[in-house]
């Protein structure tokens, strides 16, 4: 038995064909277009500069005494006696307010240490006795590289914690089996006559993938793009 | 075996020859649709090179319309079996063969739910890192690796169920209930699964208070049992409207031949019909002559009407010879619904059930019938294999009634409200508690701190989301016009609601409290429009192939090398 | 062709218009293929080509010591390919009873943002796009709300009055739901506490980054950028070799300084202090003793349940 075909639902006639005959032209016209990449091509990466590599440094940004005996550096600042004679003890002068009045030959420091001027006397630290060494207030008299006890004996908490590692900076290796660990004392980050850290221009932030110069900020409440 | 094999084979290189032939519509059709899919090929060649950097995805909103398209796309093909429920559980006949195109319908959303997870992967040469065996599966732990099994399990699942029913039909044979009842229910509940599964994917996430929310897997299932039923009614009137061959007023003129007195059979129609319908033979010879003596032969040409639609008669009528094609008249076009070839019966479901017909029978070639009253039709029902054949056959009717697309209006309508309602719910929760994690909804609704990318969105959601709901639940929808309106609201609207609503925002603001909108880059577009390019064609192949067999019209018997060897 | 394709045109249908018709039919077939092909032309441009060495191989976990030697030279000479430096990669080892805490003390903090580059240059992070491991925020005072948080302050100096500072970067939870999400067990929890990623199994799906709390995890978004004078030679499998785009990667604890015993890059690089790393099974280190001396800290987002190993506290 040889079943004829039933009937195509379509419509017969040249109407296929013709649609063929543009579908053959079109996917011919795609491949051009394809090929020339004329859409969605991927955008350039925007210019996102290096950080500059002071941000990177690790070293801290002054040097105690200690650091610059060990790196040789010109001490004369530190030989109180090129200057002031032996067994006198350099004078202080205040003015009205109570305020220490620098003298010129000292105009590099700045007096800063502990809020309303509480502690603005040199001889709460420096030994008015022998000004190559400090005083603390137990008694002791301590080299000028070894100042943190002396930093201890008013801040005792963080003297503690420093103590402890839980303050300052720390730098080599946790792990005292693999090698040692580098502490930092007090007046590596700290200028003794102005403690407070001074504040420091940020690295730069950071960049969003699709718009780079947009902040993502919630809080200031910018426009929309 | 090797014939079963070979049998197989020649099913699928008809299946596919099939594929490639249609009119000129098809061909318009399946041409620009390949073409997007190339585009979209193109744009995710250029991703491959350049990475996920081509896109408008970032560290801030690490997933966009990809992952939306994938959430929406499981949804759709879990709700297949809200088609598969009225019809199994409660017996639903005017559904029955809509099942296969919900089932296939599915399948084509599984396989682009996987292409759009694969177009995410950052690495998707390490694809085989996720198979179990082969790589390293953090199973139970992960929800993506539980949404791995559950979505390739459904595929299976749906692509056994769809390819063995057909593969029956195409042979002709009843398919054997075990061999599908079972995964049927199976599909049922893992329908479920699969969107839950993809629910979870977002609440089980603690750090993300805007998916952390226990309603999510509620909302996703209703919303997917609204936009998939309402893409199904879509798809079937398309699906209607393209199989159709002509319009009612063709098949007006006709000669009714079928009311025709005829010749009264003899016992050589007998052998024509045990030759025809070997499973005649087991009638006992007393059997046959009482049916014998109630047949009646007619001998029709090309053309001419046996039975017509909305008539009543009780007459059956089975081919001995010939072609008769079944036609039925929705919505003043007609289509075929199937075909009756030598051995096939027809008008036995309105003659057993004096109903009126359902379809117009007309012979498409000269064409010899035996004519049954429905009693002498019973008497052959005695027969226990006759019976089963015949019982078989009646339900194989591609039909898609306007009651059958109401049901799924009735479906759509109450997921509709069900999800207006949960979404509602959310809504409250979020603003009326009024804590820190409202900044995700916030910015959602009514934008946050100068950041407004969603918002139209949404609103146009929640307005589509309403305007559907509301023509669902009006009467008004009862109209094809106006139910297709609704869908179309309710298919955008959801996948707005979904996507956008419910992807985006949950990166938003990022856990450091960051607002960085999104919005997806043209190649990232291009490459979803191919993927759904890709699926649609592959739904449009997948009906191209089951609808000739659902209507008889691609079969074992008109195979040529069989017949010939017939002949 | 008309006897067997029950759809093509039967009646009517000369041998010519078959003919026509087929010719038609082969011609869109080839300039669909020819469109296929185009479509397929930006691939010419793929230069980052996976090795079948590197496409094979197997899972971190079960490489053998001899599998790992041979990967090691294989990262070793990739890089050289790419960069022309040698580097030294090691696959190190968690140690035995150790197990990492970072504490940061945000009374400190400046916001200076060096921790962020110094880590950017240790961990061999890209340039461009830019992947930053830690992201500092600046909250006002008086409040740890982080929807608050700005990320782009950009004044002329630091601490800026009235804020403060908060870096978050991975909090190496010891309930990590970066870990629980991976479908693929690309990232997990060594017994140091720290959670690692192998860059070489990851398949990019992003969903840790979706499940992380703190925002801490990163995606190559395209090919890393590594300026050749900026790439850090000292490598680890688990750590800080060079990445492939499509691959996520976050924090590390820097494996390679810190399983060898060295103190992380951001927290040497601190001009104040205020980072402090350490054993806490060991009750001698700074961070058992910050956790034991300190009276407040935060975990943050502790009500998340996964209880970080990084402990933010204040110290005034």
């Amino acid at each position: 038995m040889n079943f004829p075909p039933p009937p195509s639902p379509g419509r017969p006639g040249g109407k296929s064909d013709l649609v063929l005959a543009v579908l053959g032209v079109a996917f011919l016209t795609m491949a051009g277009l394809l090929v020339a990449n004329l859409w969605g091509r991927t955008p350039a990466r925007p210019n996102i500069p290096l950080v500059e590599v002071k941000f990177l440094a690790t070293t801290p940004w002054r040097q105690s005494y200690a650091a610059l005996v060990a790196a040789k550096e010109d001490m004369s600042d530190y030989d109180c006696y090129g200057c002031h004679e032996k067994d006198k003890p350099p004078p202080i002068r205040y003015d009205e307010n109570h305020k220490i009045l620098i003298p010129k030959e000292h105009s590099d420091i700045v007096m800063g240490h502990g809020s309303h001027d509480r502690n603005n006397l040199c001889y709460n630290c420096h030994n008015e006795q022998n000004l190559l060494t400090f005083q603390v207030r137990d008694g002791r008299e301590l080299k000028f590289d070894n100042s943190p006890p002396l930093c201890g004996s008013c801040h005792g908490p963080t003297y503690r914690d420093w103590e402890a590692g839980a303050h300052g900076r720390i730098s080599g290796y946790w792990d005292a089996r693999a090698g040692a660990a580098q502490r930092l004392a007090c007046v590596s980050c700290h200028n003794p006559h102005a403690p407070r850290i001074p504040t420091r221009e940020p690295a730069p932030g950071p960049h969003s993938l699709h718009d780079p110069q947009r902040a993502p900020s919630p809080a200031a409440g910018e426009p929309s793009h | 075996m090797t014939t079963a094999i070979r049998n197989y084979g020649t099913f699928l290189a008809r299946c596919a020859r099939v594929a490639f032939v249609g009119d000129a519509r098809y061909y318009g059709w399946m041409g620009l649709l390949t073409a997007i899919a190339l585009v979209g090929l193109n744009a995710y060649c250029k991703q491959l090179v350049d990475g996920l950097m081509v896109t408008g995805m970032s560290d801030e909103v690490s997933w966009g319309v990809y992952i939306a398209n994938f959430t929406f796309l499981v949804g759709v093909a879990a709700a297949a079996v809200m088609m598969v429920i009225p019809v199994y559980i409660y017996n639903n006949e005017e559904l029955h063969d809509l099942v296969i195109f919900g089932e296939l319908l599915a399948v084509a959303a599984i396989i682009m739910c996987l292409m759009f997870v694969t177009v995410d992967l950052g690495r998707p040469d390490r694809f085989w890192h996720l198979i179990p065996g082969l790589g390293q599966m953090n199973f139970p732990n992960s929800m993506l690796s539980w949404d791995v099994i559950v979505l390739n399990g459904y595929l299976l699942l749906n692509v056994h169920i769809c390819g063995y029913l057909l593969y029956m039909r195409y042979l002709g044979r009843r398919p054997s209930k075990w061999f599908y009842i079972p995964f049927v229910f199976i599909a049922i509940v893992w329908a479920v699964s699969i969107h839950t599964v993809t629910a979870f994917l977002y609440v089980g996430l603690g750090g993300r208070p805007f998916w952390n929310s226990a309603i999510v897997g509620p909302r996703f299932l209703a919303s997917a049992f609204a936009a998939g039923p309402a893409l199904i009614i879509l798809a079937l009137q398309v699906v209607r409207r393209v199989t159709a061959s002509g319009t009612a007023a063709d098949l007006q003129d006709r000669v009714d031949a079928g009311g025709l007195p005829g010749r009264p059979a003899r016992a050589d129609d007998w052998a024509t019909l045990a030759r025809v319908l070997p499973a005649v033979g087991g009638v006992s010879p007393a059997n046959r002559d009482k049916v014998l003596a109630a047949a009646t032969v007619l001998d029709v040409a090309a053309g001419e009407v046996l039975l017509r639609q909305g008539s009543t008669s009780s007459d059956a009528f089975f081919v001995l010879e010939g072609r008769v094609v079944v036609k039925r008249e929705e919505s003043g076009r007609t289509r075929v619904t199937r075909t009756a070839l030598a051995g096939d019966q027809f008008g036995e479901v309105s003659a057993l059930h004096g109903t009126a017909r359902m379809a117009t029978a007309m012979a498409e070639e000269p064409t010899r019938v035996l004519r049954l009253p429905a009693a002498a039709v019973k008497v052959l029902m005695e027969n226990r294999e006759l019976n089963q054949l015949i019982n078989s056959r009646m339900t194989e009717r591609l039909m898609i009634t306007d009651r059958a697309l109401l049901t799924l209006r009735g479906i759509v309508q109450v997921s509709m409200i069900i999800n207006v309602f949960l979404l509602a719910n959310e809504v409250f929760k979020e603003f009326y508690s009024g804590n820190l994690h409202v900044a995700s909804s916030k910015y959602l609704f009514l934008g946050l701190h100068g950041h407004y990318a969603l918002v139209p969105w949404i609103w146009t959601a929640v307005a589509l989301n309403l305007v559907g709901m509301v023509l669902l639940i009006l009467p008004i929808s009862r109209s094809l016009k106006w139910l297709d309106v609704a869908c179309v609201c309710c298919i955008i609207g959801i996948w707005i609601e979904k996507g956008m609503g419910l992807v985006i925002p949950g990166f938003i603001p990022t856990p450091l409290g960051a607002i960085v909108d999104y919005s997806p880059s043209l190649n990232e577009a291009l490459v979803c429009f191919g993927i759904w390019a890709f699926g649609l064609l592959c739904y449009t192949v997948f009906l191209r192939m089951s609808v000739p067999i659902l209507q008889g019209r691609l079969t074992k018997a008109n195979e040529r090398p069989l017949s010939a060897d017939a002949a | 062709m008309a006897a067997t394709a029950p759809f093509s045109k039967p009646d009517k249908t000369s041998d010519h218009a078959m003919t026509r018709r087929n010719f038609l039919r082969g011609s869109v077939a080839v300039s669909g293929m020819a469109a296929l092909a185009a479509s397929l032309a930006p691939l010419r441009q793929l230069k980052d080509f996976t090795s079948t060495e590197e496409f094979l191989q197997k899972y971190y976990k079960e490489l053998t010591p001899e599998d790992m030697k041979k990967v090691l030279a294989r990262i070793e000479r990739d890089v050289q390919r790419q960069y022309g430096i040698r580097p030294h990669v090691r696959d190190l080892r968690p140690m035995d009873g150790v197990e990492f805490v970072y504490c940061l003390n945000l009374t400190r903090c400046i916001g200076c943002r060096k921790c962020v580059h110094a880590c950017v240059a240790e961990n061999n992070q890209s340039r461009n796009p830019e992947i930053q491991y830690i992201r500092v925020l600046r909250l006002p005072h008086g409040s740890l709300d982080i929807e608050k948080a700005e990320h782009r302050y950009d004044p002329k100096a630091v601490p800026e009055k009235g804020y403060f500072y908060m870096p978050v970067q991975c909090q190496q939870c010891e309930n990590p739901p970066c870990v629980k999400v991976c479908p693929v067990n690309a990232t997990w929890q060594e017994k140091d506490g720290i959670t690692v990623i192998d860059y070489d199994w990851c398949i990019g799906c992003r969903y840790c980054e979706a499940a992380c709390p703190y925002w801490a995890r990163r995606f190559n978004f395209g090919k890393p950028q590594i300026p050749q004078e900026r790439l850090n030679p000292e490598m680890a499998y688990l750590g800080n070799r060079p990445r492939r785009q499509g691959v996520m990667e976050k924090c590390h604890f820097c494996i390679q300084r810190t399983r060898a015993g060295r103190y992380p890059a951001c927290l040497e690089v601190c001009p104040v202090g205020a980072r402090k790393f350490g054993n806490i099974l060991d009750p001698e280190s700074e961070v058992s003793y910050i956790l034991r001396e300190k009276r407040v800290f935060i975990q943050l987002k502790e009500e998340m349940g996964t209880s970080p190993r990084f402990f933010y506290y204040f110290d005034k």
